[in-house]
């Protein structure tokens, strides 16, 4: 599916969506930006409650095609500037982890 | 990271790669408090340089010079509610007195602290990868301190190269004897 469709079919909030037609391909949860550098797969979606300026630096490496942001977290101002000049998809769900995560199953 | 002594571990290989002959860690703690400080003689960086570290995208990808080390040791500190300091000299501008000093402030009973972790295997791996640089390391705990000087041991060990397995194994139960003194 495409980072578009994921966010309309499980109802989340696009934030900065550059690159709609994106292809999401598998799914990573956690928000130890270390740790989810070393693990989140190109074309992944990454599910985190953490929305720093580092996040969006974890993204671009790691490569993954579309941000999460559960428990209904935004991004503010810079943060959101950055996810545009990077080409970042990032939506925001009003749900934690664990159920946003039950919403993706079996699209990705 | 899951330890910060994996981002001294980090820190420390900048003043490497910056070719420092002579790198100091301190950690000086007290009951609520930690502040590791990363002092060294390497390059040092331009003022603009200097400015940038902090921000991941200076970094990251095209040039990847020093890689999101920094940005998110400023991150651990500061979700303690602690902070990030860099001061740097560089050799252009001090060709006598260069270098940089890294130092982060840690509240060490928030619950965002990230605990320091197994410290002593960040160092060995730091002496067994650049042997020929002088190592200071003190940390300074509520009740003691653990130290290490490389060039001391140099003096002792004499031809004997400080990466030879039998001695990177003794420094590491030599700290380990100064931490369990100290009452860590």
């Amino acid at each position: 599916m495409t980072a578009g469709g994921i966010i309309e079919e499980c109802g989340f909030k696009a934030l900065c969506l550059p690159f709609p037609d994106r292809n999401v391909s598998g799914c990573y949860i956690g928000d130890l930006l270390s740790w989810v550098m070393g693990r989140a797969e190109s074309d992944n979606v990454w599910v985190t409650i953490m929305s720093n300026i580092n996040t969006v630096a974890v993204a671009s490496l790691s490569d993954v095609s579309l941000v999460v942001l559960a428990e209904g977290v935004t991004l503010d101002g810079e943060v959101l500037r950055a996810a545009e000049e990077k080409g970042i998809n990032v939506a925001s769900s009003p749900d934690a982890s664990f159920e946003t995560a039950s919403k993706l199953f079996g699209k990705v | 990271m899951k330890e910060l002594s994996l981002n001294i571990l980090d820190i420390a290989e900048n003043s490497v790669k910056a070719g420092a002959s002579e790198v100091k860690i301190s950690l000086e703690e007290t009951d609520e408090t930690l502040k590791i400080t990363v002092s060294d003689n390497g390059c040092g960086m331009k003022e603009d340089f200097l400015k940038s570290v902090t921000d991941p995208f200076t970094t990251t990808r095209t040039t990847r010079k020093v890689g999101l080390g920094i940005p998110l040791f400023k991150m651990e500190a500061e979700q303690t509610g602690g902070s990030l300091s860099i001061e740097s000299r560089h050799v252009e501008l001090y060709p006598e007195n260069h270098g940089t000093t890294t130092s982060a402030l840690f509240y060490k009973n928030h619950i965002d602290f990230i605990p320091l972790g197994d410290v002593i295997s960040s160092l060995v791996v730091l002496i067994q990868g650049s042997p020929d640089i002088r190592w200071r390391y003190t940390h300074t705990l509520p009740h003691g301190e653990v130290s290490l000087d490389t060039d001391e041991l140099r003096e002792v060990l004499g031809d004997v190269p400080l990466s030879a397995p039998e001695v990177l194994s003794w420094i590491s139960e030599y700290l380990g004897e100064q931490y369990a003194e100290a009452g860590a």
